[in-house]
């Protein structure tokens, strides 16, 4: 529905396109959760003065969760398959004073892109990388994707996944990133706070964000009502306060732990080139 | 108090309804029939309404809002920004 | 203005520094790693930025973000990291971002020969992405025209809101030739079109001249940059008309400009010639000299060299001469030989592939043009 001048109803209009409202999301997906999660820390920090709303870039790849960029009243790029970091590297290195915010899903960032996403975390790049996990590669139809967990029968095995799946916050934890946490959109108040936190520190910060699927995800699982799939999730949904990182297991059998993994205060890759981001 | 059956167009329409605290607001044609709002509203505030919107969706309507905290769950699980609680002055 | 004795690497990297480069992003790969070596040097030095990525495909991507956050920016390679940079070069021309890629050609296929040439990209500069577009692509012969039409490159780039390549090649990379470095001011740089600050921006619709001006990030022109097809407003638009619009338009933003893309040079071309070399880059040096040697010996040949490979202007090439025989000298099995071919419908037109690891020796040239003659 195009609208010339769109009127601001709800308190989050402000930083959507509202004439794209609604999104081509399925009823029930986590993304709508977790971009409202983002947009009242986004606001919180506007209100503090620490955050100029101009300066915000969202960046997504291709997916489900990097189309978030189509529908944000910011500046955006919906750029290719698993080069939304090194887009976002471009950014932020060309003009510091930016906010790049990159936004996909488990199969762009740490499947195709898994490479960029290493490199940024080596580098300590500054930006901010949320990663909205749904075990599946949802937008073309349910493949299997690098965080399908064993077992699991998608459309493209279907006979059940022969692969354990990779643990994108172990694999993290293992680099320079100076923030690496996980929340879910079962509790999207974590979601904010951790993305509160993640605007107010440099280097690279990392939210991987565990969703519903119920349309795909959902269906491959047997649970495709929207709310029993959210209410499965959260029962399997532990919030701890310093998780260590081999509580850090996906598993739907022994639950999924969320907080704040890592916090470093390594310097930031600007930082080390010796250009301090302009506020 | 449910409303009759109707197909309403306006992308901004709303159902709205409040106490001396809180007024709780949907926007119909966001909705997309999820039922999250409903299942996390701790004192069941919501129901599913017979309005159909554009698309067919039935969005819930705050029909108990006498029992309504102001506790923003119903705002804060929505996917869609559909649903939206506001301090009364 | 300066003069300096340098290679066609450092020419290359010195015409992007005089033209505003502020930003690369590159791999190593023989034999173009020395131009990111010397602007790891020179350009933070000058308040650049260069990083070195993690592969090519993160270098061309990071050179187009760097474009969009108002920066200009480049990349080099040769032609291994240039097939991995092709979905890249698409999104750049759909998004219509100024940027410019440098490919230093080397032996292929694949690993080939690094320390050595050929000309055998051509047809991959002209369509490495896949779908419908036209990208420009310059080809210098020296080192001052790999440091004029680095320059050019970029105001091409600006201009016309596109990516552009630059093809050089293996012999001009490592040839050490004189070279004048011109200061600011002159030599014309163009710069994008950006809209006044405060203005409501319609990303993707066009000035008259066809290129819509550019929002980049961090004024608050809520610009998108999107890779699907999109409409005006950068919005997903999976209809015919604006399919139809947006590819048309990719195309004929080019067209339009050919008089300033376009860039050629003859040598003794008049009514009386019978016989015409066309050459290009690297080759176009031999060629000249055997050019020279053919006329030496009563032959009446004359020579056409392309600056610019693509898109060639077929009105300009067939009226540049009247010689009966066309021959075309090139390092690969004969690409834009099929051009030459389609432009001279009415004249013999012959090829010459003289697939040569280093510059191939007069009397190669020679031998090859003879049996032609």
């Amino acid at each position: 529905m195009a609208v010339e001048n769109p009127k601001y109803i709800h308190p989050l209009d402000r930083h959507l396109r509202t004439d794209r409202i609604p999104t081509m999301y399925c009823p029930g997906c986590g993304i709508g959760i977790a971009l409202g999660a983002m947009f009242r820390a986004i606001d919180k920090r506007t209100r503090e003065g620490l955050l100029d709303p101009d300066k915000i870039v969202w960046v997504g790849g291709i997916g489900c969760s990097a189309r978030a960029t189509l529908y944000v009243n910011y500046d955006a790029a919906h750029v290719l398959h698993g080069r939304a970091i090194s887009f976002a590297t471009g950014v932020v290195l060309a003009n510091p004073s930016l906010q790049v915010i990159v936004i996909g899903g488990d199969g762009d960032i740490a499947g195709i892109g898994g490479n960029h996403l290493v490199h940024a975390a080596k580098r300590n790049i500054d930006m901010i990388v949320v990663m909205i996990t749904n075990f599946v590669y949802a937008m073309t139809g349910g493949q299997v994707a690098p965080t399908t967990p064993l077992g699991v029968k998608t459309t493209t095995t279907p006979r059940g996944n022969p692969e354990p799946p990779l643990n994108v916050i172990k694999l993290l934890a293992s680099l320079n990133a100076n923030y690496v946490a996980r929340a879910s959109t079962t509790t999207p108040h974590y979601i904010e706070s951790f993305f509160y936190k993640a605007l107010g520190i440099k280097g690279f910060r990392f939210i991987e964000v565990v969703s519903t699927c119920p349309e795909i995800y959902g269906r491959h699982i047997g649970l495709r009502d929207p709310v029993e799939m959210y209410n499965e999730l959260k029962k399997r949904i532990k919030y701890k306060q310093k998780p260590t990182i081999e509580e850090a297991d996906i598993s739907w059998e022994t639950g999924i732990v969320i907080g704040e993994f890592v916090e470093r205060n390594m310097p930031s890759y600007l930082e080390l080139l010796g250009k301090v981001r302009v506020e | 108090m449910v409303l009759n059956l109707s197909v309403i167009r306006d992308p901004y329409s709303v159902i709205s309804r409040e106490h001396e605290k809180v007024r709780v607001s949907v926007i119909i044609n966001r909705c997309k029939e999820c039922g999250l709002c409903i299942a996390v509203c701790p004192t069941k505030v919501l129901v599913k309404s017979t309005i159909e919107n554009t698309y067919g969706f039935h969005p819930p309507e705050p029909a108990y809002i006498e029992k309504c905290i102001g506790c923003r769950l119903c705002e804060y699980n929505c996917p869609d920004f559909a649903i939206f609680v506001e301090k009364v002055e | 203005m300066k003069k300096t004795f340098t290679s066609g690497n450092i020419a290359v990297a010195e015409g992007a520094i005089t033209a505003g480069l502020k930003f690369y992003a590159g791999y190593p790969i023989t034999p173009s790693s020395e131009i990111m070596e010397y602007l790891a040097e020179k350009l933070p030095r000058l308040g650049g930025v260069v990083i070195q990525m993690e592969d090519e495909i993160a270098s061309i991507n990071a050179i187009i973000g760097a474009s969009w956050a108002g920066v200009k920016s480049m990349t080099a390679t040769s032609g291994p990291g240039f097939s991995l940079m092709a979905e890249a070069i698409g999104l750049a021309v759909i998004t219509e971002t100024p940027i410019v890629v440098v490919n230093v050609m080397r032996a292929g296929p694949s690993t080939g020969v690094p320390t050595k040439t050929s000309q055998s990209d051509v047809l991959q500069a002209r369509w490495l992405a896949h779908g419908d577009y036209i990208v420009p692509c310059y080809v210098p012969w020296s080192v001052q025209e790999a440091y004029d039409l680095t320059i050019k490159a970029f105001n091409t780039a600006e201009l016309l809101r596109t990516p552009v390549i630059v093809l050089s090649d293996a012999v001009i990379a490592h040839l050490w030739e004189p070279l004048v470095i011109y200061d600011e001011g002159e030599v014309p740089i163009i710069n994008r079109k950006i809209p006044k600050t405060g203005e409501k921006v319609i990303p993707y619709k066009p000035d008259p001249d066809l290129i819509p001006p550019m929002p980049i990030f961090g004024r608050g022109f809520k610009a998108i940059v999107e890779s699907l097809v999109h409409d005006e407003r950068g919005y997903y638009a999976p209809r015919d008309e604006s399919y139809k619009s947006l590819v048309s338009r990719l195309h004929i933003k080019i067209l339009k400009r050919l008089d300033y893309v376009f860039d050629y040079e003859t040598y003794y071309c008049s009514n009386e010639c019978e016989y015409m070399l066309v050459s290009y880059g690297s080759t176009a040096r031999i060629a000249y000299v055997a050019m020279l040697e053919l006329r030496k010996r009563g032959f009446k040949v004359c020579m056409l060299r392309l600056k610019t490979l693509w898109p060639l202007d077929s009105e300009k090439i067939s009226k540049s001469c009247n010689a009966s025989r066309i021959i075309v000298l090139e390092n690969n099995m004969g690409k834009v030989y099929m051009d030459i071919e389609r432009i001279f419908k009415d004249r013999e037109v012959y090829p010459a592939p003289l697939l040569s690891l280093e510059l191939p020796s007069l009397r190669e040239v020679i031998e090859v043009i003879n049996t032609w003659l």
